[in-house]
């Protein structure tokens, strides 16, 4: 079989994240690796939960996202009440001519960028729905089945305090995005920056720098990206080092409930690709996936109560691994 | 970068480089690791040429360590993700290695990326010379210790100085039986005993060269003594003797005074002049045949061997008959018994000569065995002493006796003495007496020599033959005159040179109680008379 010439070469895809980072830096003070984790799930095709208290930009970032790759936003606040029906669309009913017949009304799914505020406020339903639609990046209403545009990139936010009155997402239903992304606060100098910014009378605007088709583009040069045999089997180390019955690491083993699923190595192979791409390079390196560990795993680790407990987060376990599990070993 | 290959070529000449290096100190490490090993090894047991083992373990580690060097090369891959982890390429050389034949979108690309970094940085700090400096530091340890241990007195070295003492003593008295084999094989005239004698010497000869130690070597000396003296035929001392008798009979006859002297001088040669005797019987006067017919029946009552009586008588009875004839057969037929005792006393020096050889070897690996149990009763208990002491003594018929004696004794404190004594005496009867052995802190020897017929002897205790009661002496030849000496003044000094002999290590010490029995046993009947 013949490869299908990409429309962007390598070098191209690279340009195209840096300009994006670029462009999103206008906007967002700081925040860099938040920014390209952001492209690399955008590129990679994956999607990105944000989690992080209120303020800290992440609509913004979504918002910026799609002023600088024209592509079609919608934003949709996630409440209690919220219905399948009003992300997916619905059948209503319209008299045209004297007849009345169903028709279908799209709902905000049916966008190149959706945001998804507070997505842990929805109830379980509504959830479930999204998350089909992320999968499967088609809806269904009645009987019909619908595609949602290309590309599709859900960014769902949620935040960590004020938990009363909330869903948490389920393990299967975290496990179908790409990168869980956690926005930090931002730093003093950073502070003073964003109040610079977003204070005056003149907001910076963002100047488009890719279309979809670019992305799609970008996206498929991404898989193309060759990754080392001994990487790839590093990759699946750090994999089985986050199962409690397969890992050498003892906290692991203490800590951990449930361990990142083959989505996660997919995940970690994947992202390690666009990053490979981002830092210029042609192949997937070592560090490619030490980088993107964090993201892709931390929310594909389920932790003990015990964990909880005894305040272990799920980054720290990953530092361990990391860090225990030898390149060289993998090297052979 | 040219290519690829050209990378790894110079990854895999600077990886052997340095591994080398490293081998060269695995191969030294081993080296002295094996060389001490079999220093301290040899101070623990004793180990003969422990430098050639030891010189030998070294090329032997290094060749070990070279094939293991040349098998354990890198491969290309290999090569190239060391040199990404070492210099910091970022899988790029792996990567393109792997795909160096693939042609997907990137490949190429990647390919020349690979090259392009490989050339910004020195391929050969991949592989940099070094070492493990505790390794190092071990093998520095390892040889200083090795040549310290060597320095030290090894206490092995002593056993093994006693181990070569005792092969060459073995060998030595191998030697000595295989000289007396060669010199009676040599003989111009064989025994008839010859061929089993030889035997008998050539096994005890492989049985001394091969025992583990001179101690088993001497237990195989006595029952070879033994084999040799039951080939000799124990009617000889009487036929000797009936010969003797004879010759003097005939001495004071005018027929027969040469044939006397012939006699004399040997069984053959008389027999030559008994048979000339009985050809001149015929012209004998009648005095002359009744001089020799009265000596001819003394000889006859004398005799102890019945056949040569019985011809004697024979003879003796034709003659007083008148019947010149029968006389003259009758003398041919004792012709033939001396003929008959000449063969026998051949025999008889063969076998001496042999016991004489055997008994050579016994006094070397005695010696040597003394010297064994010196050391070892020294190393083992200091303050303790032990002594040693043998004898020989020979004389031979013609008057002339010879003794010597050795012994070897040993202080606790690890001296040691040894002394050789040697004495001759000769009388008329032909005893010897032996030397007194050197004297260690109890050590003693006693030597005795018994004369026989123009042959050293050499006394061997061997069982009593049947029909032979124990207390019975030894028959004693022609000539011989052995001064009696009564049993009350002898008993005492045998039993002390039977007690002085049996405080020999050799002897094990039920046996020595054995014959401390046996002699106080002797002592109580004395002590009632």
């Amino acid at each position: 079989m013949i490869a299908e010439e990409p429309r962007l070469d390598a070098a191209q895809v690279t340009d195209l994240a840096h300009a994006l980072e670029t462009e999103l830096a206008r906007l967002i003070v700081g925040q860099r690796e938040l920014v390209r984790d952001t492209v690399i799930s955008l590129i990679a095709g994956g999607h990105l939960l944000l989690e992080g208290v209120p303020g800290l930009g992440k609509t913004v970032l979504v918002r910026s996202l799609g002023q600088a790759l024209t592509l079609s936003f919608a934003r949709i606040q996630f409440t209690p009440d919220l219905m399948p029906a009003d992300i997916v669309g619905t059948n209503v009913i319209r008299e045209e001519k004297g007849r009345r017949e169903f028709q279908y009304q799209a709902g905000p799914l049916f966008a190149n960028l959706v945001l998804a505020d507070e997505i842990n406020r929805a109830t379980p339903k509504t959830q479930s729905a999204l998350l089909e639609a992320m999968q499967e990046r088609t809806v269904t209403v009645g009987t019909e089945t619908r595609t949602l545009p290309r590309p599709f990139f859900v960014l769902a936010t949620q935040n960590p305090i004020e938990l009363e009155g909330t869903y948490p997402l389920p393990e299967a239903q975290l496990d179908r995005f790409f990168f869980k992304a956690l926005v930090p606060f931002p730093s003093e100098e950073e502070l003073l920056e964003i109040a610079r910014r977003t204070t005056g009378n003149a907001l910076p605007q963002l100047k488009p720098v890719a279309d979809a088709e670019t992305i799609l583009s970008a996206q498929q040069v991404a898989r193309e990206v060759p990754i080392a045999e001994h990487v790839l089997a590093y990759a699946g180390k750090l994999i089985a080092a986050t199962h409690p019955d397969r890992t050498e690491v003892d906290n692991v083993k203490r800590y951990v409930r449930f361990g990142a699923s083959p989505r996660g190595l997919q995940t970690l192979v994947l992202a390690g690709k666009v990053r490979a791409l981002l830092d210029g390079r042609f192949n997937v390196a070592f560090e490619d996936l030490v980088a993107v560990a964090h993201p892709a795993l931390r929310h594909r680790i389920f932790l003990q109560f015990e964990a909880e407990a005894d305040d272990i987060k799920a980054d720290q376990l990953i530092d361990e691994i990391v860090e225990k599990t030898d390149k060289a070993k993998a090297a052979g | 970068m040219s290519s690829l290959e050209a990378v790894v070529r110079e990854l895999r000449w600077s990886a052997a480089r340095s591994s080398a290096v490293r081998y060269l100190l695995h191969a030294l490490l081993f080296g002295f690791g094996w060389v001490f090993v079999v220093v301290v090894a040899s101070r623990l047991v004793p180990i003969e040429q422990v430098w050639r083992i030891a010189a030998y373990g070294v090329p032997v580690a290094f060749l070990a360590v070279a094939v293991v060097w040349a098998a354990a090369r890198p491969r290309p891959l290999r090569l190239m993700r060391t040199a990404d982890l070492r210099l910091g390429l970022k899988e790029r050389l792996s990567t393109a290695w792997e795909r160096r034949l693939a042609a997907g979108p990137l490949d190429a690309a990647l390919r020349h990326d690979a090259l392009e970094h490989a050339a910004r940085v020195k391929l050969s700090a991949a592989y940099p010379f070094g070492m493990r400096r505790g390794e190092a530091l071990l093998a520095a340890a390892l040889a200083v210790a090795a040549i310290g241990l060597v320095l030290l007195p090894n206490p092995m070295d002593q056993v093994l100085a006693q181990r070569r003492a005792d092969h060459s003593a073995q060998a030595h008295a191998a030697g000595t039986i295989a000289a007396a084999q060669k010199k009676l094989a040599a003989a111009s005239s064989p025994a008839p005993v010859d061929p089993q004698v030889q035997k008998i010497l050539q096994d005890t000869q492989a049985k001394v060269a091969a025992a583990p130690d001179p101690r088993a070597a001497l237990q195989n000396i006595t029952p070879a003594e033994q084999q040799l003296l039951q080939l000799s035929d124990p009617q000889t001392p009487a036929r000797v003797s009936s010969a003797q008798n004879l010759a003097n009979s005939l001495a004071s006859t005018t027929s027969g005074s040469a044939a006397s002297q012939a006699i004399n001088s040997s069984p053959a040669k008389g027999a030559q002049a008994v048979r000339a005797l009985a050809s001149q019987t015929q012209s004998l006067s009648p005095l002359q045949k009744a001089e020799l017919a009265k000596a001819l029946a003394q000889a006859a009552q004398q005799s102890q061997d019945p056949a040569m009586a019985a011809s004697l008588h024979q003879a003796s009875s034709a003659l007083a008959a008148g019947d010149a004839a029968m006389a003259a057969a009758a003398l041919n037929q004792v012709a033939s018994q001396l003929d008959s005792l000449q063969q026998q006393e051949n025999n008889d020096q063969e076998i001496a000569a042999a016991i004489n050889g055997l008994e050579a070897a016994r006094q070397q690996l005695a010696a040597q065995a003394d010297r064994d149990a010196g050391n070892a009763s020294a190393s083992a208990s200091p303050g303790s002493a032990s002594g040693s002491g043998s004898a020989q003594g020979s004389g031979n018929g013609n008057g002339n006796g010879s003794g010597n004696g050795n012994g070897n004794g040993n202080s606790g404190n690890g001296n040691s003495g040894s002394g050789n004594g040697g004495s001759g005496s000769g009388g008329s009867g032909g005893g010897g007496s032996g030397g007194t052995g050197g004297q260690g802190n109890s050590g003693s020897g006693a030597g005795q020599g018994s004369g026989a017929q123009s042959t050293e002897r050499v006394y061997v205790p061997a069982p009593a033959s049947s029909g032979q009661p124990d207390t019975e002496p030894p028959p004693l030849g022609p000539g011989q005159d052995v001064p009696l000496t009564p049993y009350s003044q002898v008993i005492q000094a045998y039993q002390q040179a039977a007690l002085d002999a049996a405080d020999q290590s050799l002897i094990p010490g039920s046996e020595q109680d054995l014959i401390r029995a046996y002699f106080s046993s002797l002592g109580e009947p004395r002590a009632g008379q």
